[in-house]
């Protein structure tokens, strides 16, 4: 359009102050059922003047830059929530209109937002819309502690059942934790399982000694041990000889059997095979009854057991490790792990003993006679059954339980507490446990839009909320007296007091900021290496040998021996050169700790949400603090470390986690890095790449590709506007952390080229320094943190994505935290009693249903 | 809380000692499928015309593969392979080269990024994926469409292996959920079959857990435990779907799905008798390399084969985007960030190295599976119809027509190996739909995108 029509159609709108006013009259009445043709004429007054000002050079009159059409809203049209929900965010992130272009005032802008919600979004701020949650599957952590917490059991679902299915960033949504047959059929398997390892139904058993852990260690070292030694105390290196003695003392005489469980264990990540091997002897009383040669062997367990009449008094049990083979090529740490050691008996019956824990699922044993039977086990399967559904359960399904439990107990072979056992196997198997279900029937009574959730739902959304398991006793007593929600902000404060809170951070802060999976980063410390310490002739040296090792041996020309040779040597060196190495037992485990603890901390202590971003302070041993450059840091415990005043470290974006996450295997990726600023912390993510793409060889020719820097190649990204519009909100955030290699190293060169770290955001801020662009975030940007990290809080705590009716929540929290000045404990308050965890829509109101109409019973 | 070990008590194997058959089975018509009378055609489901098993199996490799080093040279049977597929050399008259076969569901079209999720999830389903982080809508896959019908003549209806440990957290491909990038295999557009990883699960479910001699007593054992509960979960599962809202219904569909197909497997105790019980050790675990873990899911579905535990498997030896290093064959660089080689002839041999690899691993498969000899005395191989691709063709474009696929196996005389075979731009949909024909699917119309059978396989 010419820009002369442009400028006269600016000219004859009304005064800017005229539009401010006519929104503050109409956002203050508020009217939660407008009509659409209400919604339209409302747009034309009050919206639409102010996109005809900012917003149609680019998204009207026939254009629709980045896809979006701004001036062709009907009836029909005008409800579309996504775009409209993007135009919230985007405008109050100022990221829309482009900073160059004309924009609106504070006024304006929150005068906009305000028509959206109370409008278009038709939020009733009295009475917000809480959405719906779908019966929510336990992801497999959640099974694993509430099977802890239920029967003190340590089932790893985590090795058993496939991965969960994420969305959002999160594995606990609803919506796609979906169920296939073969994960059903390992619900049934673990139940058996769960049960049959829990529950001990015979009342008198053979008695058994089972060390391992730190109870095995300690009867072997003489001396208490250290933490961190002691993990390492039976885990006997492959490469040097060692022996390891313990006695066992025998009170009664009788027939015992000692079984052994050995595995060989491997501590490096990568390259290739170790062929090391070593002799390991094991013998009780001085009599050799182990002598067997063992090799890397991939976590296979080797078990042996021996029988033994013994009289009372000391046994004695010995190891010896020595090498059997001195290849150098020690590539993977190999380590014989003494991982148990059970003795069992006497095996005369007359010395059997109750189970420990007999007493714990059958107290006082099960009566015999037949009423009393009954009674007891209706009480036991209550009890149960009800802890395990989270909420009281029915005389119907209790009898059927009983029922259940006494045919099978009625069996040849089969005594009582087999049967309630499998009455447990039934409950645990029940869709009831595996799901979390919020009564709907309990709706039914209440005749508001969007009535509360009931007690025990509360219950279980703040414990799976907080703790990833079921409630507890007090939670449940609390629920039952119909008093937890009159108790909300005293039960939160003990729930994040109790230790199980760390399953908040660990889940979290490990999905948010991707701590989870830095133990499994891909990083070639190698190829790394290179990259910021260039040397030609080592590169001329890799290829050549690269090329020269595939040809098989007999196959070689001399020429190409000799090469081999040469090469292989060198490769040798600098395979072998002490350099900087990310592995998993030490530093990458070190990185995940400190984004742990660091998150933990603010939390905890209440420090304001902005030092995520930007702090004075960090958490280092002595591994990470040499990744890092940070001297006077030593041994392996992870401690508060205070950062020199001008160092570049401190908060989220300079920490080993997301920089080591964000990279290639072998280079940095500072578009994978922006990228993950944008969406994790600035909560604006850039949309998908366009289809057809054009390819980065149409821009500059593959020589020209090779000289050009990485700042310069992706400037290429911006030539194009295609591709500018995304990238120049990317790649400024990437560039600024490229003073970080893939590993979190600080490094002043790449490939032989300083790093330029300046840039400017795309909202304007300008900087020079990593140090800048935090204390922008940290400042500037605050506002946009609130939201994100709002937003990744409340998906999480509700599991399910966010929609459109959620932003009243998300204002009140966002809210919350800047009048506290960033406190977390303000934004967790506003959550806790917020619409959405607190409420849900009535059943009636909600998607259409065939059983809609049908009366609770 | 660190993981301790399992203990194996004497309670779990008091307990699995065998729950009389005295409970009662539930009565549920489901578990008499449906089509055992329909035999329309005169083909028997999943059985050669020697009477002996056909089996199918689809297996994908990541990220497409370099065009010019993948296609062969020449005409329909005087065709060279080209360097990627020489490992197939001495399997020549045992394999057909497919050309012209496209996916272009899985084009972008209006939904932009995410070709890896949709080169993933398309493979099998060729349907247009919905693009949602959590509102997940695929498809029917080919070979669960199979498995429905022809399900019934063996112990498991289908099996879906994966040689992928490692899940990201977090978001997957720009927009779609990572149920896409990890699942070949959807038995309805919203509930993937989630694949085992793990070999030593996928043996033990095959054939029951402890070591040789114990096996099927213990899978019995197991069996007859889960049905004495049947009844209790059925119902309560019944009670609680009619007090939920539709959507919610749905999940609980999928809980009494996977009641129904353990009925089956009861039913089928008595209808097959004790699973087989394998001469050889149960698998340790995940193996620490990627191609030590590909080889050994490979014997996984040889042995499932074998013992005709099932006629219908899928395996994803890794999905689509994976970008791990291959040092086993000194690449350090990741995967997906070389396929994107912007012409660089570095770059474009590494890439040619690693799908070569792939191809070897599976090469590795055939021969074994050539091997083994067949209850008609022909070879495993002769009986079985593979599929071997990948959901993106040239992984430098993102580009889903004329994908790189291989078909293996003789059919049990039913095709026509040896061939390179050129068939145009037609939907690789077409191929599935012949293949279950040729598994006497007779209620399959259409799958996909398809369009009718493929002709000259």
């Amino acid at each position: 359009m010419p820009n002369l029509v442009r400028l006269f159609l600016r000219r004859t709108l009304p005064l800017r102050k005229s539009i401010v006013l006519g929104f503050v009259a109409l956002a203050s009445s508020v009217s939660a059922s407008l009509t659409t043709t209400d919604v339209m004429a409302s747009y034309r007054d009050n919206v639409e003047p102010l996109f005809d000002n900012y917003c149609y050079d680019c998204h009207g009159f026939g254009t629709n830059e980045g896809g979006v059409t701004l001036d062709e809203f009907t009836t029909e049209t005008i409800q579309d929530h996504e775009l409209w929900e993007r135009i919230l965010r985007n405008t109050r992130a100022h990221i829309m209109p482009p900073l160059e272009e004309a924009h609106p005032t504070a006024a304006e802008r929150s005068s906009l937002a305000a028509w959206i919600k109370s409008d278009l979004f038709a939020i009733d701020p009295a009475n917000p819309d809480p959405g719906e949650l779908t019966v929510q599957r336990l992801n497999r952590i959640e099974y694993s502690n509430t099977i802890f917490d239920l029967l003190g059991v340590e089932f790893d679902a985590t090795d058993t059942f496939p991965k969960d299915n994420s969305g959002e960033g999160f594995d606990n949504i609803g919506e796609v934790l979906t169920l296939s047959p073969m994960l059903l059929e390992k619900y049934f398997d673990a139940a058996i399982n769960i049960v049959g390892d829990a529950v001990p139904t015979d009342p008198l058993v053979l008695p058994t000694d089972t060390l391992s852990g730190s109870k095995l260690v300690r009867r072997f070292s003489s001396s208490p041990l250290p933490d961190d030694e002691s993990d390492d105390y039976l885990q006997l290196s492959f490469y040097q000889p060692s022996q390891r003695t313990a006695s066992y003392r025998i009170d009664e005489a009788g027939h015992y059997q000692v079984t052994v469980k050995l595995k060989p264990q491997s501590f490096v990540s990568f390259q290739g095979f170790d062929y090391n091997k070593c002799r390991l002897r094991f013998s009780i009383n001085d009599e050799v009854k182990i002598d067997q040669e063992f090799e890397n062997s991939s976590g296979k367990v080797f078990s042996y057991t021996f029988d033994y009449d013994w009289q009372p008094g000391e046994q004695s049990f010995a190891f010896s490790v020595e090498p059997t083979t001195d290849d150098p090529e020690r590539i993977k740490r190999l380590k014989m792990r003494v991982d148990s050691i059970t003795v069992t008996g006497p095996h005369d019956r007359q010395h059997w003993v109750q189970p420990e824990d007999y007493d714990k699922f059958f107290p006082g044993g099960v009566p015999s006679a037949p009423a009393a039977r009954l009674a007891y086990t209706e009480q036991l399967l209550g009890d149960f059954a009800t802890r395990a559904f989270r909420r009281p359960v029915d005389a119907e399904t209790l009898e059927h339980l009983v029922d259940l439990a006494t045919s099978v107990s009625a069996q040849e072979g089969y005594n009582d507490e087999m049967g309630i056992a499998q009455a447990m196997v039934a409950i645990l198997a029940s869709p009831r446990f595996i799901f979390r279900e919020e009564s709907p029937e309990f709706l039914y009574f209440f005749s508001e839009k969007h009535p509360f959730i009931d007690e025990y739902s509360l219950a279980s959304r703040l414990s799976y909320f907080l703790w990833s398991s079921m409630p507890d006793a007090e939670l449940f007593a609390l629920a039952a007296a119909g008093q937890l929600r009159a108790n909300l902000d005293a039960q939160f404060e003990r729930m994040m007091a109790d230790d199980r809170s760390e399953n908040f951070f660990s889940n979290f802060a490990g999905q948010w900021l991707h701590a989870r999976d830095i133990g499994s980063v891909n990083i070639n410390s190698i190829e790394i290496w290179l990259r910021d310490n260039p040397d030609p002739e080592m590169f001329k040296s890799q290829r050549a040998y690269q090329v020269v090792r595939e040809i098989p041996e007999n196959q070689r020309t001399s020429e190409q021996q000799a090469t081999y040779t040469r090469t292989r040597a060198i490769m040798r060196k600098l395979y072998d050169m002490k350099r900087p190495k990310l592995s998993p037992y030490s530093e990458l485990r070190a990185m995940r700790e400190e984004t742990e603890m660091f998150f933990e901390n603010i939390i905890r202590t209440d420090r304001p949400l902005a030092e995520l971003l930007d702090s004075d302070y960090t958490y280092l041993n002595e591994a990470l603090a040499e990744i890092y450059g940070i001297e006077g840091v030593k041994g392996k415990k992870m401690r508060r470390v205070q950062l020199p005043p001008d160092s570049p470290r401190g908060g989220i974006l300079t920490q080993g986690t997301f920089l080591a996450y964000t990279s290639n295997p072998t280079r940095t990726s500072p578009v994978k890095r922006g990228v993950f600023i944008l969406e994790n912390i600035l909560g604006t993510p850039p949309a998908a790449p366009p289809p057809n793409i054009p390819s980065l060889e149409d821009a500059a020719s593959p020589e020209e590709l090779a000289q050009m820097s990485l700042r310069e190649t992706l400037a290429l990204h911006r030539e194009n506007p295609l591709c500018a519009s995304c990238h120049e909100r990317m790649d400024p955030l990437g560039l600024a952390l490229e003073n970080f290699n893939a590993m979190g190293m600080w490094r002043d060169a790449e490939l032989g080229q300083p790093v330029e770290p300046g840039g400017q955001l795309v909202t304007g801020e300008k900087f020079d320094s990593i140090q800048e662009l935090k204390h922008i975030l940290a400042t500037d940007r605050l506002r946009d943190f609130y939201y994100c990290f709002s937003e990744k809080l409340l998906t999480y705590a509700l599991g399910r994505g966010l929609e459109y009716y959620d932003t009243a929540a998300l204002d009140s929290m966002v809210d919350a935290l800047e009048s506290s000045g960033g406190k977390p404990s303000s934004v967790f308050h506003a959550l806790i009693h917020s619409a959405p965890f607190q409420k849900t829509r009535h059943p009636q109101t909600s998607s259409p249903s065939a059983h809609a109409s049908v009366p609770p019973r | 809380m660190p993981p301790s070990p399992l203990a194996s008590s004497l309670n779990r194997r008091h307990f699995l000692k065998g729950l009389s058959a005295c409970v009662a089975l539930p009565a549920f018509s489901s578990l008499i499928p449906s089509n055992l009378s329909a035999t329309a055609s005169a083909r028997a489901s999943a059985t050669s015309s020697t009477g002996a098993p056909l089996r199918t199996a689809f297996i994908n490799f990541p990220n497409g593969a370099i065009p010019a080093h993948w296609w062969p040279e020449g005409g329909l049977t005087d065709f060279r392979f080209n360097q990627t597929l020489e490992p197939l050399a001495d399997l020549r008259s045992s394999v057909q080269v497919l050309s012209g076969l496209d996916q272009l569901n899985a084009n972008p079209g209006s939904d932009g990024g995410g070709d890896h999720a949709r080169g993933n999830s398309v493979f099998l389903t060729g349907v247009r994926i919905k693009k949602s982080a959590t509102d997940i809508r695929a498809g029917v896959s080919i070979d669960q469409a199979i498995a429905r019908e022809v399900g019934h003549t063996t112990r498991f209806p289908s099996l879906e292996l994966s040689c992928v440990t490692n899940r990201r957290t977090g978001t997957c491909d720009t927009g779609y959920s990572c149920a896409y990038q990890y699942n070949l295999a959807w038995k309805t557009p919203t509930n993937p079959m989630t694949p085992e990883s793990n070999p030593r699960r996928v043996f033990e479910r095959l054939f029951g857990e402890g070591g040789h001699g114990e096996r099927s007593a213990n899978a019995q054992a197991r069996m007859m435990n889960h049905r004495s509960i049947l009844d209790f979960v059925m119902t309560d599962a019944k009670r609680m779907q009619s007090r939920l809202g539709l959507r919610d219904q749905e999940k609980l569909d999928q809980y009494l799905n996977g009641i129904r197909e353990l009925e089956v497997r009861i039913a089928n105790l008595e209808k097959f008798g004790a699973p087989a019980d394998p001469d050889l050790a149960t698998p340790a675990g995940v193996p620490f390399s990627h191609g030590e873990h590909q080889d050994i899911m490979y014997e996984m579905m040889l042995l499932a084969f074998q013992t005709d535990s099932t006629r219908v498997a899928t395996l994803m030896t890794a999905h689509d985007g994976d970008n791990r290093s291959h040092e086993e064959i000194g690449i350090p660089e990741g995967h997906h960030e070389l396929t994107h080689h912007q012409n660089n002839a570095d770059r474009i041999a590494k890439v040619a190295r690693i799908d070569r690899w792939y191809v070897q691993r599976f090469a590795k498969f055939l021969e074994r599976l050539r091997e083994v000899q067949d209850v008609d005395g022909n070879s495993l191989l002769h009986n079985s119809m593979i599929v071997f691709g990948s959901g993106n063709a040239d992984g430098n474009r993102h580009s889903h027509d004329n994908l790189p696929i291989i078909l293996a196996g003789h059919g049990g005389g039913e095709l026509n190996p040896g061939r390179y075979v050129q068939s145009g731009s037609k939907p690789a949909t077409n191929l599935f739909l012949s293949l279950a024909d040729k598994m006497g699917v007779s209620d399959l119309p259409r799958l996909g995108d398809s369009t009718g059978l493929l002709a000259g396989i």
